[in-house]
């Protein structure tokens, strides 16, 4: 049987974001795929390098609006990676807080786009409906439902209202009730597991050799979490299991992030009890920024957030490295997207949670003859789908 | 003996230039060594690749892997200097980590860096740009 080629994308009604996939089918199979990134030029990096310190954070915060604390917490890390500044308790528990309550509303937005991918509205209903309670919860801390602005180099920029903690305590234990329902669904639904026992299998070794991080690789059996392995902030101070299973379908990492809400619920009860009985600062001012380098991290819910920054002893980094969990997600698609029937391909690569914006955050698009945008993107876009058009129909 | 002083006690004739912070060593290898470091620090040591960060100094392009210890929580980081600046090459260590394509396709992307041995060299995020990038992370030199 002679092979086809499928495009997924650039714009395709399973991706929220632009990107382009290319199917090489056999009949049903999927026997190749590549991958063609690069459709959203934001300059992340290049611009941070002339921002002062503080306003890098809130630079990074706008790299993903899901993972919107991510990394303004690995940036943060970094810098403080260079400058050595000890952290007050309370800010801790806050950040680990604030961290924690992402990951459950990052988990349960790809719950539901799962359940919806995969024709199961139900799931997606459900999921979306218990994520508004904690985007609630990021209200009362910060004010703001996404983008919560928390995060400073020596603590955080916002304290807790004791008074607010009852009731976050009460949101909390309504959602804990209906996770652990929602964990028991995962657990028996016939509908769930026909469609994803055994899809998109990742193997052990792939994943390490693709360097994947978070959910998918611990759904494959790799037990690496930065919680426990570097553990910043709080998260030395609570107790919490790290998710490891091992078949590395999509069923396992529906199943670890499942699992995984249950566990940040426990942690952020943690939070919550020690912020009501512990006082003190949030923040020690840090005055000047040596001359260095520092790395940071945090175990966003994709997986490890990476940040670099080096310094020369100014108020701006000369270099701010920025590796979000997805750049190195993504190309597992090579893995585990090969041998499976195309019905299963769109669910596969929904699996890892894909974030493209963080993928792309640094490219840059500019003109040859000075930094600016300067190209018309629209004779551009007609140029390529033209292009596309001769590729497919070879006329 | 922690992993840091094994790493040295193995690999410190190849390393120059170490900077040692806890839980991070930054080090210097040259491109020759490369490969013989980066295997030991993935297959020996079990070490994943966070990232490669490349960095403009005066000395010349600076490329910085990152690779972390998880079972310590440790960063190993060999540095590799280029001083020629108008035909950055060195060698790619995507043969030995596979998870290393990608970033070195984006560092060809907006450095012009070339790394030899690398099974598909192209760029990365400007693949489908009509001019092509032009390296935009040289636009400028830092200290």
């Amino acid at each position: 049987m002679s092979k086809n080629t499928i495009p997924v994308g650039p714009f395709h009604p399973l991706l929220e974001e632009a990107e382009y996939f290319t199917l090489q089918v056999d009949g049903e199979t999927v026997v190749d795929i590549d991958l063609d990134i690069g459709w959203m030029h934001r300059g992340h990096e290049f611009i941070s390098e002339q921002k002062t310190f503080t306003q890098s954070i809130y630079l990074v915060e706008r790299i993903c609006g899901i993972c919107s604390t991510s990394h303004p917490i690995a940036c943060v890390h970094a810098i403080e990676d260079v400058c050595n500044v000890e952290i007050p308790e309370r800010a801790c528990y806050i950040r680990t807080l604030v961290g924690e309550l992402e990951r459950i509303h990052s988990h349960l937005l790809w719950l539901g786009l799962a359940g919806h991918f995969i024709g199961y509205d139900t799931v997606w209903m459900w999921a979306w409906k218990y994520r508004e309670p904690v985007l609630q919860m990021f209200e009362i801390i910060s004010g703001n439902r996404n983008h919560y602005g928390m995060m400073r180099v020596g603590g955080v920029a916002k304290d807790v209202d004791p008074a607010a903690v009852p009731e976050l305590s009460k949101i909390l234990d309504m959602i804990e009730k209906k996770m652990i329902m929602i964990a028991k669904v995962a657990n028996d639904d016939p509908v769930l597991k026909s469609r994803l026992v055994n899809v998109g299998v990742l193997s052990k070794q792939d994943a390490i050799n693709f360097c994947a991080v978070g959910p998918t690789s611990r759904a494959s059996g790799v037990p690496a979490d930065v919680r426990r392995d570097e553990p910043n902030d709080a998260y030395g101070l609570v107790d919490f299991k790290v998710i490891v299973t091992e078949n590395g379908d999509v069923y396992d990492k529906l199943v670890v992030r499942v699992l995984e809400i249950i566990e940040s619920i426990k942690i952020v009860r943690q939070c919550l009890d020690k912020l009501a009985n512990i006082q003190g600062p949030i923040l020690n001012n840090v005055k000047e920024i040596p001359p260095g380098e520092g790395i940071g991290r945090y175990e966003a819910p994709r997986g490890e957030v990476f940040h670099y920054v080096r310094t020369d002893g100014t108020n701006r980094p000369i270099r701010h490295k920025v590796r979000a969990p997805s750049f190195v997600n993504i190309p597992t698609f090579m893995a585990s997207c090969k041998g499976i029937p195309i019905a299963d391909a769109l669910i596969t690569l929904a699996a890892v949670d894909p974030c493209y914006c963080c993928t792309e955050r640094s490219l840059k698009v500019v003109d040859h003859n000075r930094d600016s945008l300067n190209i018309n993107l629209l004779a551009a876009s007609r140029t390529r789908t033209e292009e596309i058009r001769r590729e497919i129909h070879g006329r | 003996m922690d992993r840091t002083d094994e790493f040295l006690k193995e690999m410190g004739n190849k390393i120059s230039e170490q900077i040692r912070k806890p839980k991070r060593l930054y080090f210097r290898v040259e491109n020759k060594d490369l490969l013989e470091v980066v295997e030991y620090l993935f297959k020996k040591m079990a070490c994943r690749l966070s990232t490669a960060t490349a960095t403009e100094v005066h000395r010349g392009i600076e490329v910085l892997y990152q690779f972390s210890h998880d079972a310590s929580g440790c960063y190993f980081c060999p540095r590799v200097v280029m001083t020629d600046l108008k035909n950055p090459v060195m060698s790619s260590i995507t043969p030995v980590v596979r998870g290393a394509e990608w970033i070195e396709r984006e560092m060809f992307d907006f450095w012009g860096i070339k790394f030899e041995g690398h099974p598909r060299m192209e760029p990365l995020l400007a693949r489908e740009h009509p001019k092509g990038l032009g390296h935009p992370y040289r636009f400028r030199r830092t200290t």
